[in-house]
């Protein structure tokens, strides 16, 4: 039986307004298990990426329960919150979010760098998460010199390379044309059974859900449907 | 880690990072250079008192007050016996002052007489030129500024009338032999030099003196009923009072540069903390802690006066050689003050331990600066922040 990496239960997230509060979600039970390759799907609005912000413990639940990795997001403290991040969660963003004065190396490096490794092993383990999403020829490249496909290339294997046990993905194939979002798509799908690792996605990108062998949809903050993709 | 990130951002950040380096040199140019002459000024005082009045160490008459004029008419007592081997052997050099009346051209105007032997080697004054000939004239030596306010040059002649310490008045005619540049303003503005042995001839003082200057502070501990020890503190006293009160203004002209200074720094950090939510927003999701991000804005922000104190000697070189070598030359018109250290051009030295601690203030106050707009990113919400939102 494959081991549940992340839990929610009876959760809800309010937003204060000028109105009183707004329920971006209400009450989502959902769990999610080591290596799967889900996401959750819905038109803006729905909440999906507020969930995966708190599945990545940028924000907390409102009202309920969540444990990712055995820690309960409501009850963590910002240090704590910063430590699961560094050492267990990888995030890739629609707009790849790369330090802009870092190349290549320096910028899959860095998530490392807060992990206090040695030198040796971070070096192998750079160069292989660059290998990953086959940048090598780029690894001293700043991203104004590369494209958007790279630079999602780039994030992926930031979010990567400390192997962690689960990566959230918010829309990463917004801003790419489809030859890339195929390619980062192919690259993810491959270190997902490589590796191991989980993804969860937030998309309602059509070529995203087609990879997806788990489907979350969410609509106006509450879980609408949640079935494996259409052949799995 | 932080450190390297850091210091890309600020390279990265381009003419705007430019800018700030080269305004907090500038202040520090400044800062540096007021320091320098300040300590210069006081240094350069006290070498020249010394040189010429004070030595290593004066003893002096409790009657004696340089401040209250009514005082000199009583300023004179016995030498001490202790002190008559140290003044037979040079090491002491004993001096009388006197007040008197000049009549240089015939006009009437008030001066200190003080008498020197003609042999000493403690102060640089030339007492070999007091040495009285076969004239009837008596050879007298006086400053330049003692020559302008007197209209006297060398070869004139004068009378001299001096009370002597019974109350009799005495009148001799003088030469002047020599008008030397005496940097030292209290040995030149209103005085009149000649021989020792002359003056306790007609202030009828014989071996009598107003104070004693010594080569070295043997006799600091030495104090009778007449005689007391007066250290550099007391005897430099109103110049440390006049330095105290020209610290404060140069305090207030700190406090307005770094304030300026400091304006650019805190308003770059403020820019950049709110342009950089996104990148603060992906840091906290890499893991960074908040407080891990505040460091990283202070430390850009403390990373200019950095940079500047590596930039501040190469730009200002021009301004400090110049100032070292040539030196800074006083007003004309300025030794009518006789103030201290301010007749002669002030050669500037850079005091490295003053100059070490206002590099560290700039950079205290640049940490401060810097940190503050950082204050906000503890209230940010990293989901904001990697939306670039407003908060």
């Amino acid at each position: 039986m494959k081991e549940v990496i992340a839990k929610i239960e009876n959760m809800s997230k309010a937003f204060p307004t000028g109105e009183g509060d707004f329920w971006a979600l209400k009450n989502i039970n959902l769990e999610f298990l080591k290596g799967e390759f889900s996401g959750f799907v819905g038109p803006s609005g729905s909440g999906k990426t507020t969930l995966l912000n708190i599945l990545g413990s940028l924000d907390t639940p409102s009202k309920g329960k969540v444990e990712v990795l055995g820690n309960k997001i409501q009850e963590l403290n910002q240090r704590q919150a910063s430590n699961l991040r560094s050492e267990h969660l990888g995030f890739i963003f629609q707009t790849y979010n790369l330090l802009p004065v870092y190349n290549v190396y320096e910028n899959v490096e860095f998530p490392l760098l807060l992990l206090r490794m040695d030198a040796g092993t971070r070096d192998r383990m750079v160069k292989e998460a660059i290998e990953w999403v086959g940048l090598m020829d780029k690894i001293k490249s700043r991203p104004n010199q590369l494209s958007g496909g790279q630079c999602q290339r780039v994030a992926i294997a930031r979010a990567m390379v400390k192997k962690p046990d689960l990566v959230l993905a918010d829309e990463p194939t917004a801003n790419l044309d489809t030859e890339n979002s195929l390619n980062i798509l192919d690259t993810m799908l491959n270190l997902n059974k490589e590796l191991g690792t989980s993804f969860i996605f937030s998309t309602h990108d059509p070529k995203v859900i087609q990879y997806l062998r788990r489907i979350i949809r969410l609509t106006d903050g509450e879980v609408a449907s949640d079935d494996p993709a259409p052949g799995i | 880690m932080i450190l390297r990130l850091a210091f890309r951002n600020i390279i990265n950040n381009g003419w705007r990072s430019l800018i700030n380096v080269v305004v907090i040199s500038i202040v520090l140019i400044i800062m540096v250079w007021m320091q320098a002459m300040y300590y210069s000024w006081i240094r350069l005082a006290e070498i020249q008192q010394s040189e010429w009045e004070y030595g290593e160490g004066m003893l002096r008459v409790r009657a004696y007050d340089p401040y209250d004029a009514f005082s000199f008419e009583d300023s004179y007592a016995p030498v001490p016996g202790e002190l008559k081997p140290g003044i037979e052997s040079g090491e002491v050099v004993p001096v009388l002052l006197a007040p008197a009346s000049i009549y240089p051209q015939g006009r009437m105007m008030g001066a200190i007489v003080k008498g020197m032997p003609q042999q000493q080697n403690i102060l640089s004054f030339p007492s070999h030129r007091l040495e009285s000939g076969s004239s009837d004239l008596t050879p007298v030596v006086i400053g330049q500024a003692m020559a302008k306010s007197s209209r006297l040059e060398a070869g004139d002649v004068f009378t001299i009338r001096i009370r002597d310490i019974s109350g009799a008045y005495n009148a001799i005619d003088a030469i002047v032999d020599t008008v030397l540049f005496i940097p030292a303003p209290t040995a030149d503005v209103g005085t009149v030099w000649l021989n020792l042995a002359e003056l306790q001839r007609i202030r009828g003082a014989e071996d009598m003196a107003s104070y004693f200057v010594f080569d070295d502070g043997k006799y600091r501990s030495f104090s009778n009923q007449d005689f007391r020890y007066i250290d550099r503190d007391e005897y430099f006293a109103d110049l440390y009072q006049m330095l105290a009160n020209e610290r404060f203004q140069q305090v207030l002209m700190y406090a307005l540069l770094v304030f300026l200074a400091m304006i650019a720094v805190f308003d770059t950090q403020a820019l950049a903390v709110f342009k950089r939510r996104r990148e603060i927003g992906t840091l906290a999701a890499l893991g960074f802690t908040k407080g891990r991000i505040a460091l990283l804005f202070t430390l850009e922000g403390t990373l200019y006066t950095m940079f500047a104190f590596i930039l501040t000697p190469i730009l200002g070189f021009p301004l400090f050689w110049y100032f070292a070598s040539i030196g800074f030359r006083i007003p004309k018109g300025y030794d009518d003050f006789a103030i201290q250290g301010m007749t002669d051009t002030i050669r500037f030295t850079y005091p490295m331990h003053e100059i070490a601690i206002v590099f560290l203030i700039i950079l205290a106050f640049t940490a401060i600066v810097s940190w503050l707009p950082t204050r906000r990113i503890a209230r940010l919400n990293p989901v904001d922040a990697l939306r670039g939102k407003v908060n």
